[in-house]
């Protein structure tokens, strides 16, 4: 990969191009501060009417009350608390169901796509055309479509209720099928000759090829893991128990208005929610970016 | 990113059964993941409604729907919802995507992670977030573009001329960061050469990205519109979240997938299946187009 930048900014530029992304910044940001002063806050505090637009643009008293309503009065730690002792949700349960659930899903959907890209991309044999298609069609026609005969399904295969049941159908994925015959297809042929001269069984090239493409291998598994972490519908369906349940079904329990849940517990468990995934992308954001420029 | 199975360079070529075992665990899965409740759908589509049952009915299902004012409000719903969002946001994130290369080279990846955040959010999340920006009278957005503008607060989620404004701000505030990030990336990838070549012909920023950037970003631009297109159809949480799995006042917000979901919570299986199948000649159409257009451009 080569460097694309046609010619370096001038400072001006820079400055211009800094201060236009700023009301973006804001308008992205914002809300997820105000999600994590909010776990501070009693409802009461919560509640209170924010005035934002300033009457007299100077009026000192205006910008006080801001402060006085975007910041917390005292930083409790009691809604974490409460959350973590589990007073609303069994929070920990759910987040091991989802940590485990995600987890299982990415790792199987790498593993599973990375091997059908592998076939794609190195061989040619027939009905190839007619497979790779289906993998398209994979990709526009979601499973979420088939929540109901899908779950109806699982249960006959006795898996209702069970982390396996949205686990396994997790694993099937068009995008990943398609984004590893890319990568195995830029792939250099050299290397595969000098581990096919060796009498290697196909098997063991393959297994040869994977820490050349790691990086994509760690992407993929990152954006499975993010879809998987936030999937929300066929859960729905297919775990029942509170227990088993995972983070999103968690969440829409807390913020039903019925359950009558503090606001700052609802903004910890939130919070925590992100937490994951928010630090997978920035751990492997370089990783993730190099891997797809090389491929775009 | 999303090009055609190509015959690959392959040196001995008569491989027998090896590719079959390699894509025989995918393909174990499609089969009993996708395929199977694929067909179950249609076969439930075609049987009554209840739990349990088993009368065949034919098409009555489909009939039923034909006459189904909702169900051609949520199809509307769901296109303009999609299609929307696939307008805002693709010249959005090119032009945040180029902001970004211009800016000051540390700042970038910082800038682009915080843009990102939303992506990375559960859309439940987003939509408890989003309920404060739009919440009735007191909403952020209300307060500081409605009532500045000297027009009465709008309430978002109340009024059903909003509603689907609502949910596609909310979709636009989600992906616009990522897929900034995935055309960032794009043009990372666009070879030097090819701009030392355009600044030989023309001098204008504007030339060099509508003739050098644009073009190579092709494959990106596709991938992001697939992408959208089918998160746009497949969205639930967030208008769950938001109007508790309804469509609002007057249906306003009503997506085909949560119409779904509604008629799932009154046991009518039969008629949630024929939603969904009707949604298959539209998928492949959609699928036909794509297909087409990136022969066009590869």
């Amino acid at each position: 990969m080569s460097q694309a930048n046609p010619t370096q900014p001038g400072l001006l530029r820079r400055v211009v191009s800094s201060l236009l992304l700023l009301p973006f910044l804001m308008a992205v940001f914002y809300p997820f501060l105000w999600m994590v002063f909010g776990i501070f806050k009693t409802n009461r505090e919560f509640f209170q009417p924010l005035r934002l637009w300033p009457m007299k643009l100077l009026d000192s008293e205006y910008w006080s009350g801001i402060a006085d309503t975007f910041f917390p009065n005292e930083f409790s730690m009691q809604n974490v608390r409460d959350l973590l002792a589990g007073k609303w949700v069994s929070f920990w349960d759910v987040f091991g169901n989802s940590l485990l659930v995600s987890l299982g899903q990415a790792l199987g959907a790498v593993a599973l796509s990375a091997m059908a890209g592998y076939a794609f991309a190195r061989f040619q044999f027939r009905g190839k055309r007619a497979l790779f298609l289906l993998a398209i069609a994979l990709i526009l026609i979601p499973r979420q479509l088939f929540a109901v005969p899908l779950f109806s399904w699982v249960n006959a295969l006795g898996l209702s209720d069970s982390l396996f049941g949205v686990m396994l159908p997790g694993v099937v994925t068009g995008l990943g099928v398609i984004y590893f015959t890319q990568v195995f297809r830029q792939l250099p042929e050299e290397y595969l000759q000098a581990a096919r001269v060796c009498g290697a069984p196909e098997f063991r090239v393959f297994l040869t090829m994977l820490p050349l493409v790691w990086p994509a291998l760690l992407s993929y598994g990152m954006i499975h893991f993010i879809l998987a972490w936030h999937e929300h519908l066929v859960p729905m369906y297919v775990l029942t128990t509170e227990s088993q349940q995972t983070l999103p079904l968690a969440l829409a329990k807390l913020y039903d208005v019925s359950q009558r849940t503090p606001q700052g517990v609802q903004m910890a468990a939130s919070t925590f929610a992100l937490i994951p995934t928010a630090v997978l992308f920035a751990v492997c954001y370089r990783k993730f970016k190099s891997s797809l420029s090389e491929m775009l | 990113m999303l090009e055609s199975a190509q015959p690959a360079p392959r040196a001995d070529a008569g491989v027998g059964w090896t590719p079959f075992l390699f894509l025989l665990p995918f393909l174990l899965f499609l089969i009993l993941f996708w395929l199977v409740p694929l067909v179950g759908g249609v076969k439930m589509s075609l049987q009554a409604n209840g739990l349990g049952q088993a009368e065949y009915v034919g098409l009555e299902h489909y009939h039923a729907l034909a006459k189904d004012d909702r169900f051609f409000k949520a199809i509307r719903n769901s296109f303009g919802y999609t299609l929307a969002s696939i307008v805002v946001i693709v010249p959005l994130s090119l032009w945040l995507a180029h902001l970004l290369r211009s800016t000051f080279r540390r700042l970038r990846p910082v800038l682009t992670f915080a843009l990102l955040l939303p992506a990375l959010t559960p859309p439940s999340v987003l939509a408890v977030l989003f309920l404060m920006v739009f919440h009735g009278r007191n909403g952020l957005l209300n307060q500081l573009i409605v009532l500045p503008l000297g027009q009465a607060p709008i309430n978002w989620l109340k009024d059903p001329d909003f509603i689907l404004a609502g949910l596609m701000l909310q979709a636009v505030w989600r992906w616009t960061g990522f897929m900034t990030f995935f055309i960032l990336a794009g043009m990372e990838g666009i070879p030097r050469v090819y701009y030392e070549a355009a600044r030989l012909a023309t001098g204008s920023r504007w030339n060099h990205f509508w003739h050098v950037t644009l073009p190579q970003l092709r494959p990106v631009l596709l991938f992001v519109a697939v992408y959208l297109l089918v998160d746009g159809f497949s969205l639930f949480s967030g208008a769950y979240v938001l109007l508790g799995g309804a469509g609002g006042t007057a249906d306003a917000g009503l997506l085909t997938i949560s119409y779904v979901y509604q008629k799932t919570r009154f046991f009518e299986y039969g008629t949630a299946s024929a939603i969904s199948i009707s949604l298959l000649p539209v998928m492949l159409t959609i699928m036909g187009a794509f297909l087409f257009l990136r022969r066009r451009i590869a």
